[in-house]
């Protein structure tokens, strides 16, 4: 009995110290290799075929050339992403869907190094991001076709219940003294922003939207129009860019010294978002 | 030990498995896949290592009486140093499988999952507990050799510290809590009795009335009760802490002395030989001194064994248990016959063998033997049927040093004489 106890005593240590040790040797390989180099966008750029196809996901660079031949779909879904951000379409396997964890460790397998700027600061997706293709979101399409989806595949359900706004037609306003300023249109695809509108952008009694190209206050109204083609195909998030219009429309001399803020335009969006979905798209 | 199943011995199973019944509706049985059957391995040892050591806890009880429910003392520590073998060996095996069934995850998860962030104070305490544990059982499994008797009883209350931290461990974490409040409860009220009560409360005040030398190294201690004395049958034993202030070691500690007496004798007898520091110094303990006795203890001839005649063979101190069936047998009108063989190194070491023939000849049903190694060598088949022609069919009784018992265990053993036939009074135990 005192061999056997002291045995399995020692067999356990041995198995916990293995257990301990090759964690933390593999952790460090994956380190070494996660900082094996800086990668720009540009020379991600270079490798978008077959030949040589590189990806930039969640800040990481990968070289998947080797792989492609045995990704499960179709050699052009892969291809289409080579050379370019791919976060949104690891993801979104299928709409709403992100990779297996058992992917995203086989990914590991593949990295070359990370994503950085020119100045080589590391770049996260979201500034790297791009929208996502029309060929990904077909499929959603045909899901939401479904009549009635399991709650393991619901994505309306999924966004419910994660608390994020679900896809749709959303419609919101800022008001101040008494008078309504901004009214604003925008639909959410895939948690990206499409078709976002002015309804209504008014101050002071002046209606925006009615002036003419040699009215004073015109360029303001035309700041107002860049801001929703920027925000045109952008994630949800970044109407929080707003909040430093400088960031998003040029000649902000002009804008800064206006009398509509970007701010307000972020607090319409919330007041839909509030609000809920307008119409179904 | 032979496998004879106690009365004890189900209470102790059904006590064991009783977290495990509670659990197992939760539990479910094995599943298929790797991982999710070591998180399973992982739960049930768990649950049964903890139980293994709540139960060894209570175990260590001694009430007198109470180790008769499980064949005796002796057999009660067995249990007990198997118990808390099992609940070792099971709470590593659990800790190994719940770390490994996370392994699919990634590693990294898998050594969180042992060595969470230190906030997590549940399992931590499992850690220590665990630690504990290696530190008190180091010593009792020998890992790096042995400890004096005295220092690994100290050591060993460490086990109280492992049993709350164990209780710490399971307590948050578990899905049913009473079974291990019940179980806790148990083992720490053991303990309680044990270390704290027992010392004040199961204590009987003697004092010494004789001390007889029978050989070099041998004394008979005669002890009388302050109070209402022990009640005992033969074979029995008793703890004895001698208070005695002359004595130059082992005073007010408590050791096992086999008594030597008959059930009837106003005076309590202890055979007592110079084995250790404790019992060198009770060879001139002071006559009129006092000393506290717990007990009694054991079950050697237990009274549930089938009562056909018996075959005694004692040897060196192990003769104790035998003198004191002699003795009680003047006593006694009837009974089933026993034939002693006392195997002795030669006559100067045959101690209380006078007594003994002087036994057999008063008591017609009692026959005594005496087999001399240096003259004889080791006892033989044709020595022991020469003497008593029927042995294979007798209830047989062996007590004394450990060569003697493996050297008798074999040569019945080639006669074909069943193992559970065969009573052993172990010497060697705590």
């Amino acid at each position: 009995m005192n061999k056997i106890a002291y045995s399995a005593f020692i067999a356990f240590l041995a198995s916990i110290g293995t257990l301990v040790s090759v964690q933390a040797l593999s952790s460090d390989e994956a380190d070494d290799s996660s900082e094996a180099r800086d990668i720009t966008l540009d020379e991600l750029a270079e490798h978008a075929s077959a030949e040589s196809c590189w990806k930039a996901i969640h800040g990481g660079v990968y070289d998947i050339t080797d792989y492609i031949p045995d990704h499960p779909t179709e050699e052009e879904v892969i291809l289409e992403w080579c050379g370019r951000e791919s976060s949104e379409a690891w993801d979104n396997k299928r709409p709403g869907r992100p990779h297996s964890p058992a992917a995203e460790r086989q990914l590991e397998d593949y990295r070359i190094g990370r994503l950085v700027d020119d100045q080589g600061e590391p770049l996260e997706r979201a500034e790297a991001a791009e929208p996502p293709s029309q060929a990904e979101d077909q499929p959603m399409e045909q899901e939401a076709a479904d009549t009635a989806p399991s709650p393991a595949e619901d994505l309306r359900l999924h966004r419910a219940m994660l608390g994020q706004p679900m896809d749709g037609h959303y419609r919101g306003v800022f008001t101040d003294r008494g008078e309504i300023q901004v009214n604003i249109t925008f639909d959410l695809r895939d948690g990206h922003l499409t078709e976002v509108n002015f309804r209504h952008l008014a101050y002071r009694g002046v209606d925006y939207l009615t002036l003419e190209e040699d009215e004073d206050l015109y360029p303001v109204m035309v700041q107002h129009r860049r801001i929703t083609e920027w925000l045109e195909g952008e994630p949800l998030t970044s109407i929080f860019a707003l909040y430093e219009p400088e960031r998003v429309v040029e000649e902000v001399d002009g804008f800064s010294g206006a009398t509509l803020r970007g701010a307000k335009v972020i607090s319409a969006m919330r007041d839909g978002l509030n609000r809920g979905v307008y119409s179904w798209p | 030990m032979p496998l004879r199943l106690y009365r004890g011995d189900l209470l102790l199973i059904a006590v064991l498995l009783l977290p495990l019944a509670i659990a197992a509706p939760r539990l479910g049985g094995p599943p298929g896949e790797a991982a999710a059957l070591l998180g399973w391995v992982g739960r049930v040892g768990g649950i049964l290592g903890l139980a293994m050591l709540l139960v060894t806890a209570a175990l260590s009880i001694r009430l007198p009486g109470f180790d008769r429910w499980f064949g005796g003392l002796d057999r009660l520590w067995w249990l007990h140093r198997l118990l808390g073998f099992g609940a070792f060996i099971l709470i590593m095996l659990h800790v190994l499988a719940l770390g490994l069934a996370r392994v699919p995850a990634g590693l990294e998860v898998a050594v969180l999952t042992l060595f969470p962030p230190l906030s997590q104070l549940a399992l931590w305490s499992g850690w220590l507990a665990w630690l504990a544990m290696v530190i008190f059982l180091a010593p009792t499994f020998q890992f790096f050799g042995r400890l004096d008797y005295q220092r690994w009883k100290r050591l060993h209350l460490l086990s109280a510290a492992a049993l709350l931290l164990a209780l710490g461990h399971a307590l948050p974490l578990a899905g049913e809590t009473w079974p291990w409040w019940l179980l806790g409860a148990l083992g720490m009220a053991a303990m309680v009795w044990r270390k704290l009560l027992s010392p004040s409360l199961a204590r009987h005040p003697y004092r010494v009335e004789s001390v007889a030398p029978l050989a070099r190294g041998v004394v008979e201690i005669a002890l009388r009760p302050e109070g209402r004395g022990l009640r005992y049958r033969p074979g029995q034993f008793v703890y004895l802490t001698p208070l005695d202030e002359s004595l130059t070691a082992g005073r007010g500690e408590e050791h096992p002395y086999t008594i030597a007496s008959a059930p009837d004798d106003p005076l309590l007898r202890l055979g007592i030989k110079d084995l250790g520091d404790a019992s060198h110094a009770l060879q001139t303990v002071s006559v009129g001194s006092r000393a506290m006795l717990e007990g009694p203890y054991g079950d050697f001839f237990a009274v549930d064994y089938a009562q056909r005649d018996a075959l005694w063979l004692g040897g060196g101190i192990g003769i104790t248990p035998f003198v004191s069936a002699a003795r009680g047998m003047a006593a006694e009108d009837e009974g089933r016959h026993a034939q002693l063989f006392y195997l002795a190194n030669g006559p100067d070491r045959a101690y209380y063998l006078d007594e003994l023939t002087r036994c057999a000849e008063d008591v017609e049903r009692l026959t005594v033997t005496a087999h001399f190694y240096r003259e004889q060598g080791p006892l033989s088949e044709a020595f022991l049927r020469h003497h008593c022609p029927d042995y294979v069919d007798r209830e047989i009784y062996l007590c004394g040093p450990p060569g003697m018992i493996s050297h008798l265990r074999d040569l019945l053993a080639a006669q074909g004489v069943p193992a559970l036939r065969i009573h052993c009074e172990v010497f060697d135990f705590l």
